[in-house]
């Protein structure tokens, strides 16, 4: 078999001829950015082939490279097929790297109310005067600490098989673990001694590219870890769909299996941090989107991506941790948050938790950007909600220049508005390499401002700078010379990239405009505007509006609210009496299905404009560019 | 009969006056004024604002032209001026509107003979005056730059402005003070948009001429129907984005299968009726010029629009 040698590191692998590198990569342990799902139409796996015999259709392809790449041997490692030993060059751009994961030290406070107990328990030992058995003893014995009733609690068979030995090997002296699941209460562990402050639980974010795990110590609320890595199913394809079309093809095992992992790694990397036993996680609470939830638990989700778009559940579910492969305490509780529809996931019923909009009066409207993005309006007597595609655009996919929020990437930038000079700050302070999401809507922002786009996004050539120049085939402004960043070439924004940016920021204002004309309510009557994810965190809420992502509102009613979804599953951890009321909400939400909405495209072509065709919209963002234009004169 | 309106428009549609006079600083031997309603069209004894008009549709390069109306014409359609002449003087239109199209061959640049084209045309008629130059933005800034200086002080509308290139049209209108004709693919939301572009670049509201472009009849003309409807209730609530006249053009209509396969016997009835059934009906979706390219459309066309205008024997 050919063995493929990974530079730099020289990490090897053997694998049948035939095999892709893409294979042998993911194989190796090295996860290489695959945007596509592996089907050679994003040009994101490139690698360099330095030596051996191997097969790559350069007519086909050669679209993705420059001249010189191709002469140093660039290949799609997803379409190139190993036929004899070779050694790969993979660039660092090719390597999904540390991303700005975005995890929040909780802000929101809630009773304390886990659904765990953990009785220290000093038996007396059976004798023929009291010849009770012992789980009966045990039993009591938890009544008598101010558990449950004896004959409440559920004993599954994997625990009672250990109590005569624990008991007697203990002297007597044990503790019994009991958690509350949907059924009652069930003891769950029984242990040597006293080990009740070892109590923990642990909250889940799974998200499609990213886990984020919280242990929290389930008898002060205290954080005791915390950890976030990469999904792993990104090697079966990076977006939601190409998971789907992988789990349809055989792989919900394969995936299944990979979210466990994934989930597993965080945990065991959270828990060690802690230096905590990860036995002595008694609950796990998932918060996810549909599609991964339903794969975490098994569930085939083919069937939520045909029409009518039905999920298989819409209410929380639960199950003992170890049948969904979670190395957790062997009978510890899991949770998975509820879902609407195929895109209302309970990533964003923890985001309305989080947010604490369903427990308010005032109307609120939650938006979560991420490819896809979701909108909420409403207040807690009802609730519209909606989903779309909001493109790449945003988070720097299908721009030229375009980054994930990983090292290097342009993340604020404003220009001098005569000169044109930008002042730029990048993600660790490192040369620049790229423009992430927030950086690119500070960058529409100001080049509106700079009358260098007009409102549809065009690029003013008549205006005589050496930033603004006619492209390769579209004009373009140069961000970065090529001397001050760290990829050695200019970094540009093209007029193709403002509009995809405007296509994309479009999608989001048009599903907002149309949620509230469902509502019926205009923007002066929205109270509050919570931004999730990690995007919300790092974007200029001036510039969002500037540039009508969102509708204007007063800044101050901007609240970004972080991950919201780990936020959401850290409060259900702690306080159980939440768990009642997700199903609640998820109930009162009315999902509108975009598709099916006449007016939306119409909102859609009106909002395809800086910020929007209708100007009364924003008032004072009108007021600001007037100012701008006036001062830079007609062009 | 009348038919009067309950609504209560609080806005109106602008005016835009076409042509200059000698008093005005130009040759033309009459200029026409179009907008000014306050209803919808056609509402109200008389009806509010300006009679529609129509222009009648000439070119530069007949190659490019309707067979029916070519075969029709005959030598005539190969000079522009005694086109021009020739249909002005026996059909009576309001407006004669040019269109260069041998701009929209292949490797154009005889630049000059444009100047020489306009020049003719204003000599050989006394109408106002629309000229389309080029739709291609390598040509463009020197295609309206000759249109604009060979009729400065004409007050010609010219055309046609897109969003994607609207930058020279209206910096030659702007140079040599002639209207702009702002073009979108029947969208309100777009059409709304190249206004505020147009605006926003210094062209103010009162030059600006909208065509929300108009598909052929069974060939999409109800969508360009209701988008101008919709985009005159807009003018007529307050939007002064959208308050300005509107043209509309049957340009789609003597290619449509219907015609170009008619028996040549019925060529010029056929031709006719198609212009005549989308050019009306655009009057009453609230067109102020509509244009054709059949000199007979004309005169049936105008006693039509005078009917609906001042019903025969009819109005309190």
């Amino acid at each position: 078999m050919p063995t493929v040698t990974f530079l730099p590191g020289f990490r090897k692998t053997e694998l049948p001829s035939g095999s892709t590198i893409l294979q042998a990569a993911q194989q190796a342990g090295i996860h290489m950015n695959v945007v596509c799902g592996g089907l050679g139409k994003c040009g994101k796996c490139t690698v360099y082939v330095k030596s051996g015999r191997y097969d790559f259709d350069r007519e086909k392809y050669g679209k993705f490279f420059t001249p010189e790449e191709l002469e140093a041997g660039a290949c799609l490692a997803c379409q190139t097929s190993v036929l004899g030993d070779v050694r790969v060059l993979i660039p660092e751009e090719s390597i999904v790297q540390e991303q700005k994961i975005l995890i929040d030290v909780m802000g929101t406070t809630t009773e304390l109310n886990p659904a765990v107990w953990k009785y220290a328990l000093r038996l007396s030992p059976p004798s023929l005067d009291d010849p009770s058995p012992d789980l009966t003893r045990l039993l009591w014995g938890i009544e008598k600490s101010g558990g449950p009733n004896e004959g409440d609690i559920y004993a599954p068979l994997e625990v009672i098989r250990r109590i005569p030995r624990v008991l007697r090997e203990s002297g007597w002296r044990v503790t019994a673990t009991v958690v509350l699941v949907p059924g009652g209460y069930r003891l769950v562990d029984i242990e040597r001694g006293d080990t009740t402050p070892a109590c923990y639980g642990a909250a889940v974010d799974l998200g499609t590219t990213t886990i984020v795990v919280f242990i929290r110590n389930l008898i002060d609320g205290s954080i005791m870890g915390v950890a976030s890595n990469y999904n792993r199913q990104i090697s079966c394809g990076e977006d939601i769909l190409s998971r789907v079309t992988f789990a349809r093809k055989g792989g919900l095992k394969k995936l299944q299996a990979l979210a466990a992992e994934s989930i597993n790694a965080a945990i065991t990397e959270a828990a060690n941090n802690a230096g905590i036993d990860r036995d002595h996680i008694y609950e796990v609470v998932v918060a996810g989107n549909t599609i991964m939830t339903h794969i975490l638990m098994g569930i085939d989700p083919a069937y939520m991506i045909e029409e009518p778009y039905v999920p298989v559940v819409r209410r929380y579910l639960t199950a003992a941790a170890s049948r969904a492969g979670l190395e957790v305490g062997e009978n510890s509780g899991l949770f998975i948050f509820p879902a609407v529809s195929d895109f209302i996931g309970g990533d964003i019923i923890a985001d309305i938790l989080a947010s604490g909009m369903a427990e308010q009066e005032d109307i609120s409207l939650l938006i979560d950007i991420g490819t896809n993005f979701e909108v909420v309006l409403g207040n807690r007597d009802w609730m519209f909600a909606c989903a779309g595609a909001a493109g790449p655009a945003l988070e720097g996919g299908e721009v030229l220049f375009g980054m994930r929020a990983n090292a290097g990437a342009i993340e604020q930038i404003s220009l001098d508005l005569e000169t044109f000079t930008p002042a730029y700050r990048t993600i660790q302070h490192t040369k620049p390499k790229g423009i992430c999401g927030s950086g690119l809507i500070d960058l529409l922002a100001e080049l509106l401002r700079a009358c260098i786009i007009d409102r549809t996004g065009r690029i003013n050539t008549a205006i005589e700078h050496e930033r603004i120049r006619s492209g390769r085939q579209v004009p373009e402004f140069v961000v970065a010379w090529k001397g001050e960043t760290g990829i050695g070439k200019d970094i540009v924004i093209t007029e193709n990239d403002v509009k995809a940016l405007i296509m994309s920021k479009a999608s989001i204002l048009a599903a907002c405009r149309t949620l509230m004309k469902q509502a019926g309510i205009t923007h002066a009557e929205i109270a509050r505007i919570y931004f999730s994810g990690a995007f919300g965190n790092y974007i200029s809420k001036e510039n969002a509006i500037t540039i009508g992502l969102i509708p204007e509102v007063p800044v101050e009613r901007i609240f970004p609210i972080g991950n919201g979804a780990i936020e959401g599953a850290n409060l259900v951890l702690l306080n159980r009496r939440k768990k009642r009321f997700l199903d609640e909400i998820a109930r009162k939400i009315a999902y509108i299905e975009l598709n099916a909405e006449p007016s939306f495209m119409d909102e859609y072509t009106g909002s395809c404009f800086l910020p929007h065709t209708d100007l009364s919209l924003f008032p004072t963002v009108e007021e600001m560019l007037e100012k701008c234009r006036l001062r830079r004169g007609v062009p | 009969m009348t038919i009067s309106t309950l609504s209560d428009w609080t806005g109106e549609v602008g005016t835009v006056t076409i042509g200059a006079t000698k008093a005005d600083g130009g040759t033309r031997s009459g200029t026409v004024t179009i907008g000014g309603e306050r209803d919808l069209a056609f509402i109200g004894n008389p009806p509010t604002g300006n009679r529609p008009l129509i222009a009648y549709e000439l070119c530069d390069d007949p190659s490019l032209w309707p067979a029916p109306v070519i075969r029709f014409l005959g030598d005539r359609a190969s000079d522009p001026a005694e086109w021009a002449r020739f249909a002005a003087g026996e059909y009576r239109p309001d407006l004669i509107r040019l269109y260069l199209t041998s701009t929209r061959k292949r490797g154009f640049s005889a630049f000059a003979a444009i100047t020489t084209t306009v020049e003719n045309i204003l000599q050989a008629t006394g109408l106002p005056l629309i000229i389309e130059g080029s739709n291609d933005p390598e040509l463009d800034s020197e295609v309206f730059r000759r249109i604009g200086e060979a009729g400065e002080g004409e007050r010609l509308l010219i055309g046609t402005a897109e969003a994607g290139r609207y930058r020279s049209i209206a910096a030659s209108a702007m140079a040599f003070g002639h209207l702009v004709i702002a073009q979108s693919p029947i969208d309100i939301n777009l059409a709304k948009q190249l206004n505020i572009l147009l605006r926003e670049i210094g062209l103010p509201h009162d030059r600006i001429v909208i065509d929300p472009y108009t598909g052929a009849l069974g060939y999409g003309f109800e969508y360009s129907y209701s988008v101008m409807e919709r985009i005159r209730t807009a003018a007529l609530k307050g939007d002064d984005d959208l308050a300005m006249p509107m043209i509309s053009s049957a340009i789609d209509s003597l290619t449509v299968k219907e015609v170009r396969e008619a028996d040549p016997s019925a060529s010029d009835r056929t031709s006719v009726a198609w212009e005549l059934y989308a050019m009306l009906p655009a009057t009453v979706a609230g067109a102020s010029i509509v244009c054709v390219r059949h000199p007979s459309t004309i005169q049936p066309l105008k006693a039509a629009i005078e009917a609906l205008w001042s019903p025969p024997g009819g109005g309190a």
